[in-house]
């Protein structure tokens, strides 16, 4: 699998013990909009190699964010604050809180945590 | 003299956008139809080029990405892939449209007949592409097409009134013989030709060419200021002059021979000359700017080197795009359409490719990891918007008013 086709799969949590077949707790959380990614592996001389943290699930978009995940980026008016709106409630889910990705789905671990998808400027 | 050649890059992108084929013939139709009532979208768009060709060479300057690089990179493959082939589509058409072009304006000069012309013209093109060094290319065409500045000089020559040009310039109406929606048809065609993407893609593209970096922002501010505004000016020139001869005669424009009609009659055999050396400098330009365009947006858009600063073997695929679209160029005007016509019809296919291409320059612009202090000021950022909303209506506008015009006639 790519990351291609893991893009805009929907994304469900998990279903609660009693639920019957095809129910699930919380129902659908969203679609992937993006896979996040940090750079602490194997060092090189230019970077190290990139681990992939976890993916970002978006309620209303799968769509790009344009670079305004990062909340440094704050022009042109209004641009960011349509972004933000169009990608309201989304949340980033670790790669360990991911139960598996089918070919249709992606389902996520019960008590999974929903971090902030926004990036602030490492000093 | 450094100083003045260092505009040439300005000067080539804007005969490009300004005075390319299509233009040529689509302001002498526009002033010979319109008078100078149309004037006024010449200057939106030469702010509006003005605008984004200058963050677009900022961002090249200071990141060393050139256009097509940002807009892959911040619209994704997706959204990338369609701004690709809308503006590959208008590049393709508008090389077709100016090797005819260069063959029609050879034709004027020597009277052979431009098909016979279109293979020489065209293997011009190519040779030039895989030869000659950017720099010597864009000062050569660059300063002999401003020789097109005749246009402006046999304008002064006609002894217009110019009370009467003004007029129809600052307070502009659609003349009683002619609908609304023709006149907005051409004004967006005006405005799309002025903010055409090649511009910018061949701008910033030729930036990196050129090896600009911070300290060049100057440079490329001085390029901006110059290169457009000239284009602007020869273009509402040639409008001009056209609304003076051919208007009241009631000449309607169809080729290349009635636009310089004006100039014959205002500045005589002399000028007549100049006209020619503009023209076929002015196509060839265009023919340049527009083939190197495709093969940079194909390149940049795929992830291959490319550059003239490389030798061809080292931009292989580079070249290889750019040899096609010229074979395909020769193989469309071989059917013996109007090339002319051709160009009439990019204006469809800007729809898609304006809004796409402008928005992740406006972005990019104001990303401080890519441009450190140099992000858009609020000024900018202000105009740019209301830019865009003015480009998207435009886009939106088009295709309807196409189709209800039949193209403008």
């Amino acid at each position: 699998m790519i990351l291609g086709d893991l893009l805009g799969l929907p994304v469900f949590g998990t279903p609660s013990r009693g639920s019957a077949a095809g129910e699930y707790d919380g129902g659908r959380l969203g679609k992937v909009a993006d896979a996040r990614f940090v750079l602490d592996g194997q060092p090189h001389q230019l970077t190290s190699d990139a681990r992939l943290l976890g993916l970002i699930v978006s309620p209303h978009s799968s769509g790009s964010f344009l670079g305004y995940e990062r909340t440094e980026v704050r022009h042109p008016w209004p641009l960011p604050q349509l972004l933000r709106w169009r990608h309201r409630g989304s949340f980033l889910v670790l790669w360990e809180d991911i139960a598996f990705i089918g070919r249709e789905e992606v389902q996520l671990r019960q008590g999974f945590t929903a971090y902030s998808t926004a990036l602030d400027r490492p000093e | 003299m450094k100083r003045l050649l260092g505009v040439a890059l300005g000067i080539l992108t804007a005969i490009g956008g300004f005075v390319d084929i299509g233009d040529l013939v689509t302001n002498a139709v526009v002033g010979s139809r319109f008078g100078l009532s149309l004037a006024w979208v010449v200057g939106v768009g030469v702010v509006g080029i003005c605008l984004f060709a200058n963050m677009s060479g900022r961002v090249a300057a200071v990141s060393g990405r050139a256009t097509f690089e940002v807009i892959r990179e911040r619209l994704g493959p997706r959204a990338g892939l369609a701004n690709l082939s809308a503006s590959f589509f208008i590049n393709l058409m508008t090389v077709t449209a100016e090797i005819g072009g260069v063959a029609l304006a050879l034709q004027l000069a020597s009277s052979v007949h431009y098909l016979l012309w279109i293979p020489v013209a065209a293997a011009a093109v190519w040779l030039v592409i895989w030869r000659v060094k950017f720099k010597i290319m864009e000062n050569v065409t660059g300063l002999l097409g401003l020789t097109l500045i005749v246009f402006a000089v046999a304008l002064f020559l006609l002894k217009p009134d110019w009370m009467v040009l003004a007029g129809q310039a600052f307070s502009p109406s659609v003349p009683g013989e002619e609908t609304v929606s023709a006149y907005w048809y051409y004004a967006i065609a005006l405005f799309g030709a002025a903010m055409t993407p090649y511009e910018v893609f061949f701008f910033s593209s030729g930036a990196v060419e050129e090896g600009w970096s911070i300290k060049d922002l100057v440079q490329s501010r001085i390029n901006v200021l110059v290169g457009f505004p000239l284009g602007g000016f020869l273009s509402i020139a040639i409008a001009a002059c056209a609304a003076v001869v051919l208007l009241p005669a009631g000449i309607e424009v169809t080729s290349l021979s009635q636009v310089v009609l004006p100039v014959a009659e205002g500045a005589g055999k002399v000028g007549l000359a100049f006209v020619l050396v503009g023209l076929v400098a002015a196509t060839f330009g265009a023919a340049l700017e527009t083939t190197l365009s495709s093969g940079y947006t194909l390149a940049q858009f795929f992830g291959w080197s490319w550059g003239k600063f490389r030798r061809p073997a080292q931009a292989a695929r580079f070249h290889l795009a750019m040899i096609i679209c010229l074979l395909v160029g020769i193989a469309v005007l071989a059917t013996g359409v109007d090339p002319i016509l051709v160009t009439e019809y990019s204006v469809v296919f800007s729809a898609i490719a304006l809004p796409l291409t402008y928005l992740p320059i406006l972005i990019v612009a104001n990303d401080p990891q890519y441009m450190h202090e140099h992000v858009n000021g609020r000024v900018v950022n202000a105009l740019a918007m209301v830019y865009l909303v003015i480009i998207l209506c435009a886009s939106l506008a088009a295709i309807p008013l196409m189709i209800l015009t039949g193209a403008g006639s």
